[in-house]
């Protein structure tokens, strides 16, 4: 058989035995294709004008995506080396050179690599095509499925492959070409060894462990840079600690209960945990530190979409909307601007005024953060219906005399909705009336209020105090980008004039706004979740690749059990014991950690932001959920073939 | 306790069938030291591992104290296999993730023991067998001859009634086989421990009480060992041996 015949064979071997890393290294293809694709694709440039550094950010990510991938296939090409050591053993018996044996790994290994290049890529367009419906459904443009091929795409993501595959088996070769015969022999035997021998010194680091973690994930909730630094050492520690006392404290613990050792298949199950921890306990506290750091990404990328989604979905709920404040108060220049270049369907100029009082201010104590107006703002009941049909709302029943209208955002409609005192708007006392919480543009300091609006008849708001004028459309075209900048040049112009720089107009558009939440989600969101899928599946195929290299050892464990009469049910119950213990054991710390640190900054933002599916829970839960369902199906897929194959029939 | 009668092993489909046991019959009586011996291939193993119940026989009938192994369903015959029968093979299968004393605990907790005595009684059968000293050691860290005696232990340690031994001296040298035939002959002896051991070497077969010759799936001879010293009887399987035309190597 020839050198390449053999290693042919060889890679064939090896993609069908370590089917779940052939697997995971398609998708690394199809990965880092999909979202270079992306990265360069002519239409996504165009629409994403704003963010400049799109490419730059999925640049980055991509390469802390290979260094990623590529600390897998070093791990994993080690330990087929480590598994295969005997036949490479035999090979040098053969006669082969170590120099020879080296390339014919090398060979295998860069075979396996472009067979998963080449059907990554094929999959990646698939996922291009996925990424880019998404894309184009963020800015609001239709899509077409095209079979598209992108060159440059794949250019690159042959070059990140080879990187990949440079930093997996540089050393390997380097190792195989000096390890002598009985070291290949014998490579299959080296251990981690036990770490923390006595057992005083493990209790101590169990417990530093657990202090640590509770101490990182307080430090972690800080939210100062330095103070989170200093949480995110600690969790690390902790972890490692934590991974490294567990393995060996576990026999101590059932040594000393013999009872609780021999009930059901805890013997079993336990045994079974420790003698992987013994070996990899190291390797686990690494996984579940990048566990951590997946569910850190896709969390933070969820808060980061939703804080823009949130902002964006209160404040620019008109096509064209700006708050006109500062000492002259002239609308003109925005309005003969709109007149020329602008075609409006309707529009809207009216005042916000104020109460002068700040009555519903002060219930709101507490609940409310911030109402910068000083006084409770109101609005007229024409301006208001006006509005009402510029945002598309259904119209409402005007207020009945004497009665007032409360417009807020829906975090406040809870304390709002319970208020009953009249409230006094001038001269009169009003009584609230109804309760409205669609989007109003109400978190800006010129915007319908903040957070709350009154709505009181015209009568009843004849000498109040302007606060600032405003100005809402609804536009035939959705507005553009140099409309918007041109109105703000206007703004700013304002703002040069005036002596008192505080107050100046605020424009605000719809479209302008949605691009612009689109563009910072495709240029921040996107590279966060692309690193935290690479980190997922890179750290759930190490840990099956283990777990499915153990298959001869269970099936021989489970063919002496089933010899000495245990019945099959019970089998399949000791194993998956040992199953749930195994992929929970490195799960669990992560996701403590985790969802304390996404839910703390997912309640960062202003009250009325995070809220329906952006809310802390609903990301909580989101996270969870993407990260149990990529966990669930590697799981199920190991499960599923470890029973088949260990189980007696 | 244990009735083979005429029991068949056929294997393969009607062009090509091969008969590893052809109508087989004895009974092991209570407390009796059974060994049987062959060539490789004659069906010693394929005959253990029917009694044993993990193949099934073509044709005849396996009794254990008057129940047919046949008629018992999956649960009842892993129950059976673990409250009734013993094992010991020839290379040990011990669960290296256990230690000794799990080991031998690992029968009484299938077979579900209060786990609160399941130390007491690791003890009372390793202090038996002499292996008290490395309970808390890992099969990795005992002797060839240490591992076969606790494979003894986990068999007898749940009160099982027959001890199935596979060329348990197999895997041993000389010293450490004759300490474990010496120990197997004691746990008949003094414990009533009942025994089918399965070899083909002679010098072991010369423990038993009653040796029963497999020759091409079938009985070939029987030998009782009577009040014979060990040696005479060692020297009549040799004979016999010899006359079935076996293994030599194996006999020499």
């Amino acid at each position: 058989m020839t050198y390449c015949k053999l290693a042919l064979r060889n890679a064939r071997r090896q993609a069908r035995d370590y089917l779940v890393y052939f697997v995971t290294m398609v998708l690394a293809a199809a990965l880092l294709y999909s979202f270079n694709a992306l990265a360069v694709s002519d239409e996504v440039q165009t629409l994403a004008a704003r963010s400049a550094n799109l490419s730059l950010m999925i640049a980055l990510a991509s390469l802390a995506v290979v260094c990623v991938f590529g600390w897998l296939a070093a791990y994993s090409t080690r330990f087929m080396l480590s598994r295969r050591g005997r036949e490479f053993g035999l090979y040098l018996l053969s006669g082969l050179t170590n120099r020879q044996v080296a390339r014919l790994f090398f060979l295998e290994n860069v075979t396996v690599g472009a067979a998963a290049l080449v059907l990554g890529a094929a999959f990646g367009g698939l996922l291009w095509q996925m990424l880019r419906a998404v894309v184009l459904a963020m800015f609001a443009q239709p899509y077409r499925f095209a079979l598209e091929f992108s060159l440059p795409a794949l250019g690159l993501t042959g070059l990140y492959f080879s990187l990949i595959y440079l930093l997996a088996l540089g050393r390997n070769r380097k190792r195989i070409r000096k390890m002598k015969i009985y070291d290949l022999l014998c490579f299959d035997r080296q251990n981690e060894g036990t770490v923390l021998r006595t057992g005083k010194l493990r209790r101590l680091v169990f417990v530093l462990s657990l202090v640590l973690g509770v101490a990182g994930t307080c430090l972690l909730l800080r939210m100062d840079l330095y103070v989170a630094l200093a949480g995110a050492l600690c969790a690390i520690l902790a972890l490692f600690g934590f991974f490294l006392s567990f393995a060996s404290g576990v026999p101590a613990f059932f040594d000393r209960r013999p009872a609780r050792k021999y009930r059901g298949q805890n013997l079993l199950i336990f045994r079974g945990l420790t003698a992987k921890l013994a070996s990899m306990g190291m390797l686990m506290a690494v996984l579940s530190v990048v566990f951590t750091a997946t569910l850190i990404s896709e969390g933070s990328s969820s808060v980061l979409y939703g804080i823009m989604k949130g902002r964006t979905a209160e404040s620019a709920c008109f096509d064209l909307y700006i708050g006109i404040e500062g000492e002259r108060l002239d609308p003109g220049p925005y309005l003969s601007y709109i007149g020329e270049n602008i075609p409006v369907e309707r529009e809207r100029l009216y005042p916000v005024c104020l109460t002068g009082k700040t009555q519903l201010q002060d219930y709101l104590e507490g609940a409310y953060y911030n109402n910068g107006y000083g006084s409770d703002p109101v609005l007229r009941w024409s301006d208001y219906a006006a509005l009402r049909a510029l945002a598309g709302y259904p119209a409402v029943e005007p207020p009945g005399p004497g009665q007032c209208l409360i417009h807020c955002m829906p975090y406040l409609a809870g304390p709002l909705g319970t208020y009953q005192e009249a409230i006094l708007v001038g001269d009169s006392a009003l009584s609230p009336g109804g309760l409205y919480t669609e989007h109003l543009s109400q978190s800006y300091g010129t915007a319908n209020g903040r957070g709350y609006i009154l709505v009181v008849p015209d009568e009843a708001a004849v000498g109040l105090p302007v606060h600032h004028l405003a100005y809402a459309a609804k536009t035939a075209r959705p507005v553009t980008t140099e409309q918007v900048e041109a109105l703000a040049g206007l703004a700013s112009a304002e703002r040069a004039r005036q002596e008192d720089l505080s107050g100046y107009a605020f424009v605000l558009s719809k479209a302008y706004e949605e691009a612009e939440v689109a563009a910072q989600a495709l240029m921040v969101c996107f590279p966060l979740y692309y690193l935290a899928l690479a980190l997922m599946s890179t750290a759930v195929t190490i840990l099956t690749i283990r777990q499915l290299s153990e298959m001869e050892r269970f099936r021989r464990q489970f063919a002496l059990l089933h010899e000495l009469g245990m019945d099959r049910r019970e089998m399949a119950r000791a194993l998956g014991g040992q199953f749930a213990l195994y992929y929970a054991l490195p799960a669990v710390p992560a996701v403590l950690i985790a969802v304390s640190f996404i839910g703390h900054l997912a309640m960062m933002p202003e009250p009325g932001v995070m809220v329906g599916i952006n809310s802390p829970a609903a990301i909580v839960i989101t996270s969870l959920g993407v990260f149990f369902l990529i966990y669930a199906i590697y799981i199920l897929l190991a499960y599923t073939s470890l029973k088949r194959n260990v189980l007696p029939k | 306790m244990l009735q083979v009668q005429n029991i068949e092993k056929v294997y393969g489909s009607k062009n090509n069938v091969t008969r590893a046991l052809d109508r087989v019959s004895f009974e092991v009586a209570d407390g009796e030291f059974l060994v049987i011996m062959g060539a490789s291939g004659s069906g010693k193993t394929t005959l253990l591992n029917c009694i044993s119940t993990i193949d099934t026989v073509s044709a005849g009938k396996i009794l254990m104290d008057g129940v047919n192994v046949a008629d018992l369903s999956e649960a009842a015959l892993a129950k059976f296999r673990r409250e009734r029968l013993g094992f010991v093979f020839q290379d040990f299968n011990l669960l290296d993730t256990l230690t000794v004393e799990e080991n031998i605990g690992l029968a009484l907790s299938l077979n579900h023991v209060d786990p609160k005595t399941v130390q007491t009684r690791v003890r009372e059968i390793a202090g038996k067998l002499g292996i008290t000293d490395i309970l808390a050691k890992f099969p990795y860290q005992i002797s060839g001859g240490q591992k076969q005696r606790t494979a003894c232990a986990r068999a007898l340690v749940a009160g099982q009634s027959l001890l199935l031994a596979d060329e348990p001296t197999g895997a041993l040298d000389s010293r450490a086989a004759k300490n474990l035939l010496e120990l197997l002959s004691l746990l008949n002896r003094d414990m009533g421990a009942t025994i089918l051991m399965v070899t083909h070497d002679a010098y072991s077969a010369s423990y038993a009480g009653r040796v029963l010759f497999l020759k091409d799936g079938r009985v070939f001879n029987e030998l009782l060992r009577g009040g014979r010293g060990r040696s005479v009887f060692y020297h009549e399987i040799l004979d016999v041996l010899a006359a079935l035309g076996g293994d030599v190597s194996d006999v020499l």
